[in-house]
This record gives C-alpha cells, structure tokens and sequence, in this order.
C-alpha cells in the first residue's frame, strides 16, 4: 500500500477546527501523519505554508492535541514532527524526549542539512541513539554526494520535496526526478511532497517506484476555509489514486 | 610534439562542448534554496511570469548536463565560439617567470566579453516562447550589449536599464546597443514606477545594478517581456559553463593541467563558468575570485539570506552581500559593483574551496597597462582585477613551475577613458 501522509501545521486555522478536520480523518487511508510544529521563521516553507504557522503560533497549546495524538497512536497511524532546527536548536533533546512522549515516531528537520550541516551528523547519530527516526528532507538542490551520505546514516523513509518551497510551482520532470533518486539510493522508500501538482504527477511519481505522497498547502486551504467535506473527498480521491 | 602550441582557436569545433555543466549536484554542501522575502506572497512563484521556462527549469534542476540545443550551438559558432585559449608567453617573459600563464579570452566573442553566452541562450528560449521581448539592467554595458545582439538575433525588441553613472561614463556603450536595436534608458529612468520614486527622492541618483533589476523586472511584468538574468543566478552560471569545458579541452589538447585558475567576481558568472567544470576532477587546482577593493563582498559582505535587487521583487538568496542597499563607490569596473554574489560561489568560498583576492583601482590599472604591453589585449576593467591577481600570485611564487589560467572576460576598447591622462 502506497503512503498517503496529510500535513497539519498545529493550531491552524484554530485550535477547534483542526481537531475537528483531525477527528474526522478516515484512518484507514492514511498511513502517516505529519505535524507542523509552528515555526517563528519556517523559511523553507512557501505562502500557504508560512501563514499557517504564523497563526499557528499564536493558536498551539501542548495540551489540546494530547487526546488526538493518543487517537492516531492507538489506530497506527504513525506521527512524525516537521520543526525547523532553528526553533528546536535550544533545547534539541528535551524537544525529542517531548515527541517520544507523545508517541511520535520521527521527526523531519528541513533547515537541518542546508543551514546546519556542520552539527547534522552529530544529530542524525542522537536521534539513532535514542531510536527515534530522522527522516532525509532533500530536494533538487541536494548534491549528489549528500544524498547518499544522509540517507546512509538512516534507515527510515526519505522526503523528496519537489520544489524548492511548499506549494509553489516551479516546472519539474518527474521522470529525471524518479531516475536521479532511484539511482543514488535505490531500495529506498521514498516519498514525494512539496508542491505536487495534480494526480496524473502523483500516478507517475507511484509508477516510478515512489511510495508515497505528502500533501499539505492544499489542505489548509481547505481548513482555512472550513471545508471538512471538500477535505474528506480530497484524502480519498487521493487515496483512489494510490490505490490504482 | 603536440599538434597544438600555444593558441587553440575557432578552427576545431569540437571545443565547444554538448552541454552546458551545472553545479548543483556536485556542491560540498546543499544550496539553501532562494526564499520569499516577503511574506504574504512567494516571489519564487513570481519567476514563472519573469523567466522563460526553460530557463526557470534550468535555475532548480539538479541535471548535471544540460544538453545545448542545435540553434545555440550555431549561433555560438556565430558569435566566435570557442574563444582562444593563449599562453601569455610575452608576459611570462616579462614577469621572469619558471611556470606558465595561459589565458582564456572572451574578449574575443562577438560583443567583446563573455556575456554574450548566457544572453543568446536566454534569447532563445524567450523567442520559443512567444514574448513581446527582452528585457534587462546593464552596468558597464557588457550585459546589455550582449542583451540587445542576442535579442537581435531572435528578432525581438530589447529594453536596457543601464545604471545611471555608467550611462553617462561609457556613452559609445549606448551606442553599440543601438547598432544591436536595443532600446537603452538610463536607471533609475521614467519608465517604471520604482525609477520614479528613486528618481522624486534623487534626481541625481548614480544608479545601482540592484535598482536596475527591480525596473527591469516590474517593465517585463507590465508589457509581457521577459527579464534576462545577467548573473548570479543558476542558469546564467549553467550557460556560461562554455568558458570552462573550452577551457579544459583546449589545455587537455596542450598536455597541460591547470594549476591555478582565476578570474573576477561581479555576480559570478564569468567566474563561476570558467572555473566550476574543474571541481569534479581537478580537487587540488587552487581557484581564486577576484573583488574589486572598493565592493568587498567576500571579505566584508555576511553569508546570509538577501535581497538580489533593490526593490525586493526577486526572492532571497542565500550569497556573500554587502547589502541590497549598498551604493558601491564608482569604480571602473561596473560590472564589479554588484552587492552580492551567485548562491552556488558564495557557497564555495564560504566552505574555503574558493579563496577570493581584492584588489584596487591602481593595481588594475598596472594590470591592463602590463598585459597590453606584452600579450596586446587591452581587457576589460572587470578583466583587470583578474590579471592583478594573477600578476601578485606569479610574483608571489616566481620560482615554481605552476600553470596558471586567467578569464580574460571581456576586451576593454570602450573603456579606455579609464586611463584618462596618465600617458
């Protein structure tokens, strides 16, 4: 079964609404969860992306989403934190310990390799110590050299972004996308996100080997706007093409 | 004995290489991806209005080979490709030196620099698109020179912002744009609204490559044009990449490797194009970049996040910058006055396998004088601070038998009132 992750930033567009659209969520078609830990400078974010967690910030309470996250724990769906290393630098290890509790599997770290290569090993090596995955965010941009290296290091699932910010819209070729990857680390589970731009990119991505997509700017359009019914029929249309 | 001595030029074809060479996949490091300097709007999404396509693809592929499409090929042929690569045998004389110095002339193209590579390329995909024309900021006016011939080619109009203080230093520059029909104003201009509220603050105001991007930009987004990237950016780096894979054929059909490369940093694509095709199998060859004193980027500027024109338009890339804001003094050189530097440079010197060298306005002024009055070319002031770096390095390490290859970027005949009365 291909892996359908939907993205939430916390606290957007409301603390209520996002439970709401999260309690909803037909678990059975989502494989991974991933949660947008409001950043002060989600820089590698795009428009959609970046507003969310600038109200994201003001609306995030840790208590509010303990229930949820105990919901999804207990229905498999496993939970991985996007936090931007700058926000977490401070006090890295307490925040790990933080996820841990709360059932968390692994955590995606954007600005980690880009404006913090010098400390990543170190990083990557903790996070194997105390058993919580570090998931590869790369991109076009990423060298050759750095692919390989970093997804040795792990043996957790990588994150392609295809674009170099969130949902924006930057031609790419999918085929040389699929190829590149493919080849500087084949056998990897990956899966793709970042301003995918319609079903038949998403049909090709899953036919070149890709296990799955990460979804995000479009859905919180939809919760910006409330839209729990357009949501619903977004996750299975899809999870349809996935499943094709 | 091999075929070829000292100079290689246009009778071998096969110099000018299939594809252009880009960086990317092999940087030490990630490249921090350009970011939106605002934040309500992605400036990113911006470039689908402003840049051809092909050329956008271009600014975010990780291909390593770009293969050069037939009609560019031709028209480098036209231009004067390959350009000479020539061992300075005089110079050598004159410097009493053991190794050798070979330099590469771009002077030598068409428009007399090597902005002319990027601009045809740009062209091009432009012209496939359909679009009313071209448009772009010039400092020195190589850029737009290389702009308005290559726009001419594809028979499509050009609009030249042209920095205020060169407009009015290098007159025979507007000149040669014309006789390429390009349209030339001097920025800040009345053309766009950002020239004119520079304009209500400074009547006077001298101009800077920041200021002329920003119009350039709001004029392509006002009449359907397209905006040419002079540097800085990743394609223009990609198609400049010409320089280098010339290079390294040509010293590989003279038996010779290149200890030392070095060329001048305005935004980098001269430099960057030159030098960037020797990383991957060249890892000892020593690379220096050469600054203007007065704009001293890599040695006063902050690696950080900035803004790559005045008006905030573009997005933010992460370079070597003295400030977006930074008026550089009016040096010669105007293609050197840019605050910052290519993202893909900046990276490279920041993890110390480029070093940079700054030099001053009396030292490229010895430089041009020494290299005319043994080699005859007269280079360009940009050109200037790559010899004087050369000539300090020579100096510096007289007896040992290193080959060392300079860009000569462009020729200097327009800019001979830089000598003023010094006979």
């Amino acid at each position: 079964m291909k892996n359908l992750i939907p993205y939430f930033t916390l606290g957007y567009p409301d603390n209520e609404t996002l439970l709401k659209f999260l309690k909803n969520i037909p678990v059975k078609k989502i494989n991974y969860i991933e949660f947008g830990f409001p950043s002060n400078d989600p820089r590698y974010d795009g428009p959609t992306i970046r507003a969310s967690h600038k109200i994201g910030n003001e609306n995030f309470d840790g208590t509010s989403y303990r229930k949820i996250f105990d919901y999804f724990h207990e229905n498999n769906i496993k939970m991985y934190s996007l936090s931007y290393y700058s926000d977490i630098r401070p006090k890295f290890k307490e925040f790990i310990d933080y996820l841990k509790m709360l059932n968390f599997s692994g955590i995606i770290i954007p600005d980690l390799i880009i404006d913090y290569f010098a400390e990543s090993t170190e990083i990557i090596e903790y996070l194997n110590n105390v058993k919580f995955e570090y998931i590869p965010f790369f991109s076009p941009a990423t060298p050759d050299a750095i692919i390989k290296k970093i997804s040795s290091m792990t043996d957790s699932w990588i994150y392609y972004g295809l674009q170099p910010s969130t949902g924006i819209d930057i031609p790419y070729e999918i085929d040389y996308t699929t190829e590149r990857i493919n080849s500087l680390i084949p056998g990897r589970e990956i899966t793709y996100g970042f301003g995918i731009k319609t079903e038949n990119d998403i049909r090709q991505l899953m036919k070149n080997g890709g296990s799955g997509v990460a979804i995000g700017s479009y859905i919180e359009k939809m919760l910006e706007k409330g839209d729990e019914n357009g949501f619903l029929e977004y996750i299975d249309r899809i999870r349809g093409v996935l499943d094709e | 004995m091999h075929k070829y001595r000292s100079m290689i030029s246009t009778i071998n074809r096969e110099i000018i290489p299939e594809n252009w060479y880009n960086v990317i996949p092999d940087l030490p490091e990630p490249l921090p991806p350009p970011r939106d300097s605002k934040n309500d709007f992605s400036s990113i999404n911006l470039l689908n209005r402003i840049l051809p396509k092909e050329i956008l693809k271009q600014e975010f592929t990780f291909r390593r080979y770009e293969k050069i499409p037939d009609e560019i090929m031709e028209q480098y042929e036209q231009i004067g490709r390959p350009t000479p690569l020539i061992r300075a045998k005089n110079l050598e004389k004159a410097l009493d030196y053991k190794g050798k110095i070979f330099y590469k002339y771009e002077g030598a193209t068409s428009t007399g620099s090597h902005k002319i590579n990027t601009a045809i390329a740009q062209a091009y995909y432009a012209a496939e698109e359909g679009v009313n024309g071209v448009t772009t900021e010039t400092g020195a006016g190589q850029w737009g020179s290389a702009t308005a011939l290559a726009a001419s080619i594809y028979n499509l109009p050009a609009q030249i912002f042209m920095v205020s203080i060169s407009f009015k230093q290098k007159p025979l520059r507007k000149t040669v744009m014309n006789l390429y029909r390009g349209n030339v104003v001097p920025s800040p201009s009345n053309l766009t609204e950002y020239g004119r509220k520079i304009l209500r603050e400074n009547p006077d105001h001298p101009g800077t490559l920041g200021i002329g991007i920003s119009e350039a930009i709001e004029y392509a987004l006002d009449h359907n044009y397209r905006y040419m990237v002079a540097s800085v950016m990743n394609s223009a780096m990609t198609h400049q990449s010409v320089i280098g894979l010339e290079t390294k054929k040509q010293l590989e059909l003279l038996g010779e490797h290149a200890d030392v490369l070095i060329g001048c940093v305005g935004g980098g694509s001269n430099f960057g194009g030159f030098t960037f095709p020797f990383l991957p199998d060249h890892p000892d060859t020593e690379i220096f970049a050469t600054t203007a004193d007065e704009v001293p980027k890599f040695s006063k500027g902050d690696y950080k996040y900035d803004l790559m024109d005045s008006a905030g338009v573009l997005p933010e890339m992460r370079m070597y910058s003295l400030g977006a804001d930074f008026v550089p003094p009016t040096i010669y050189a105007g293609g050197l006055r840019y605050h910052g530097a290519s993202p893909s440079l900046s990276l490279l010197i920041n993890k110390g396998r480029i070093k940079s060298d700054e030099v001053n306005q009396d030292e490229v002024k010895e430089a041009i004088k020494t290299f005319a009055n043994t080699q005859g070319i007269i280079a360009a002031p940009e050109s200037g601070h790559a010899i004087a770096t050369t000539l300090k390095y020579v100096k510096q390490h007289k007896d040992e038998n290193k080959t060392v290859v300079v860009n000569v970027s462009g020729h200097g005949l327009l800019d001979l009132s830089i000598f003023g009365d010094s006979k």
